[in-house]
């Protein structure tokens, strides 16, 4: 099935205007590369989120739900129903990932929590023998947590092949630039440096999206991946791009329809 | 208790290859016959124990059992958030054994010795805590921990007290068993880990008839079953090597205001660091949990009823 992103990116509209819900620029950064994991890589039988031959997606990163909500209602997993009814008393979805959510595999929003479970999927795979891959997507901001880094060695010394980070690299957390809080430098040498395979590309190409994750895995390194993608956080609505405020603001009736006119015109 | 606790991972890792044995570095020689009988189920995942943890739910998800050892002042305390939001918003099967619980490192200082376990994991929701007193107890509780399949705290603390009770005693999760039985008791003592085997002492040393209770659960613990000590007890003395705030003692005395108020003694731990370095008996004694102390206050406790 084909993914629009500029769909999603609508439906994310939806929900924070009707959910008056923050995060929406924490969304927007990673639509592309929901997107393209939804459509060509993760494997669902019988478009089942509980498929015991799933593959494994974790957003560790748990303030861009949106955007996984989003994806999981093409995926027909949600309905126009739970749209609507984003933050309504007694709703189910959550404004941070909750692994009660079908279709979501661990709890996240607290950070650096998602890595370390993903590590512990790819591990018990490996232990198995079983072929599922498992994708765990981290903020840049999110990185400042240490535990990511007790996962990142940890999956490096037991060669877990199977596991892919992929970092939202929008160059801001919560209160400000990254550069400006803990300058991260160049991600993708970090992760190279501590025994992964890692590229970086742009966050918001679906086609180099897409090729990146498909040569990491036919190269068939005993090393696990970082793919690190540089992106726009708020992304495909022109006055949320590259402005932090969207992190936090939320949608009046004005800005709604503002917003939506923006992102009809775009081409994102 | 080592030995009983490194022969019930065996003989659970080899009657269960979904058992996994995971460490932060720690156990140095316990874990000798688990890596021999079982070495594709041991993993040291380093001395990254917030990762442990996360990985040990990442684990559990694909169907594994993991049993995951540190010493108390790490698990639970150094890991807590991960096993509220990792381990016990999902209940996940997942073991945690906290080992060298309150003042086992008493040489080491503060940031190993452990007297906020109990109170930091009986608020998480979902999460058992269990606490032995001997090795018959131990067993038990490990035992009962796989079968039960959900998120458990387990809490072992000072090694080489001593039995207190006599053959393995027959308990389902929850019990409280008796372990000193005296004819026409006024009083009762509740007491858990470490402390049963004082409290134990501290009757026979005392004029009074006192029943003797170990709690190898806080949580679940049986209600019921504290309602009627409290209500066949005129005073009740709790023991525990764990802060007076939030462990057994104040869960004794959450039940007593809740069914039946009765005048409660908490022997356990003051508000407070350990101060000064020593044997372990020499850090019970700074923290007034030494048999002689514990004798005193509980004798003028028992005498003003």
């Amino acid at each position: 099935m084909k993914f629009n992103p500029k769909k999603i990116r609508k439906t994310i509209l939806d929900m924070a205007y009707a959910g008056s819900s923050v995060h929406i620029g924490c969304a927007f950064s990673i639509v592309e590369l929901l997107s393209v994991l939804y459509e060509k890589h993760l494997s669902y039988p019988n478009n089942n989120p509980l498929s015991e031959k799933r593959d494994y997606f974790i957003l560790s990163k748990g303030h861009g739900v949106m955007a996984q909500y989003a994806c999981m209602k093409e995926l027909s997993w949600l309905s126009n129903e739970d749209i609507v009814n984003y933050f309504s008393d007694g709703s189910d979805l959550k404004g941070l990932a909750d692994s009660h959510t079908i279709g979501i595999e661990a709890t996240s929003g607290s950070l650096g929590h998602g890595f370390s479970v993903g590590v512990g999927i790819a591990m018990g795979a490996k232990m198995r023998k079983i072929q599922q891959k498992t994708y765990v997507l981290v903020g840049d901001g999110e990185i400042n947590e240490g535990p990511i880094w007790e996962g990142v060695l940890f999956a490096a010394h037991h060669e877990l092949s199977n596991l892919m980070i992929i970092v939202d690299e929008n160059g801001f957390q919560a209160m400000g630039r990254t550069q400006d809080i803990i300058g991260l430098d160049s991600i993708q040498s970090k992760f190279e440096s501590f025994g992964f395979d890692a590229m970086t590309v742009d966050g918001h190409d679906r086609v180099a999206i897409d090729k990146a994750i498909t040569k990491f895995w036919k190269d068939n390194s005993v090393r696990p991946k970082a793919l690190i993608a540089k992106t726009l956080k708020g992304k495909g609505v022109d006055f949320m791009e590259d402005d932090n405020r969207w992190h936090y603001t939320r949608l009046d009736k004005e800005s709604y329809r503002m917003a939506i006119q923006s992102l009809n015109k775009g081409d994102s | 208790m080592r030995k009983t606790l490194s022969n019930a991972l065996v003989d659970l890792g080899k009657s269960d290859p979904n058992i996994l044995l995971l460490t932060g570095d720690h156990g140095y020689a316990l874990f000798d016959d688990f890596r021999r009988e079982c070495p594709k189920q041991y993993i040291n995942a380093g001395i990254a124990e917030q990762n442990m943890v996360g990985m040990a739910a990442g684990l559990a998800r694909l169907g594994f059992r993991p049993i995951v050892y540190g010493l108390s002042a790490f698990i639970p305390i150094r890991v807590l958030e991960q096993i509220k939001i990792d381990i016990a918003h999902d209940r996940l099967p997942v073991i945690f054994i906290g080992d060298g619980a309150g003042f086992v490192y008493s040489h080491l200082g503060t940031s190993h010795q452990s007297i906020e376990d109990i109170a930091c994991s009986r608020v998480i929701p979902n999460l058992s805590v269990y606490s032995p007193a001997d090795r018959f107890e131990l067993t038990q509780c490990l035992s009962s921990a796989y079968q039960d399949g959900s998120s458990i705290y387990l809490r072992i603390g000072k090694d080489g007290l001593g039995d207190v009770h006599h053959f393995p005693p027959k308990i389902k999760i929850g019990d409280l068993v008796k372990v000193n039985s005296a004819s026409q008791s006024k009083y009762s003592f509740i007491a858990t880990g470490s402390m049963v085997k004082t409290a134990i002492d501290i009757s026979n040393n005392l004029p009074e008839a006192i029943d003797v209770w170990s709690a190898p659960f806080i949580k679940p613990i049986d209600n019921l079953m504290v309602e009627k000590i409290l209500r066949d007890s005129e005073a009740v003395v709790t023991f525990e090597e764990h802060s007076k705030y939030g462990g057994l003692g104040s869960l004794v005395a959450e039940i007593s205001a809740e069914s039946l108020p009765r005048k409660i003694l908490k022997v356990a731990a003051n508000d407070r660091f350990s101060q000064r370095c020593g044997t372990y008996q020499y850090l019970l004694k700074e923290h007034k949990l030494d048999f002689s102390t514990i004798h005193k206050n509980v004798h003028n406790f028992l005498k003003g009823e």
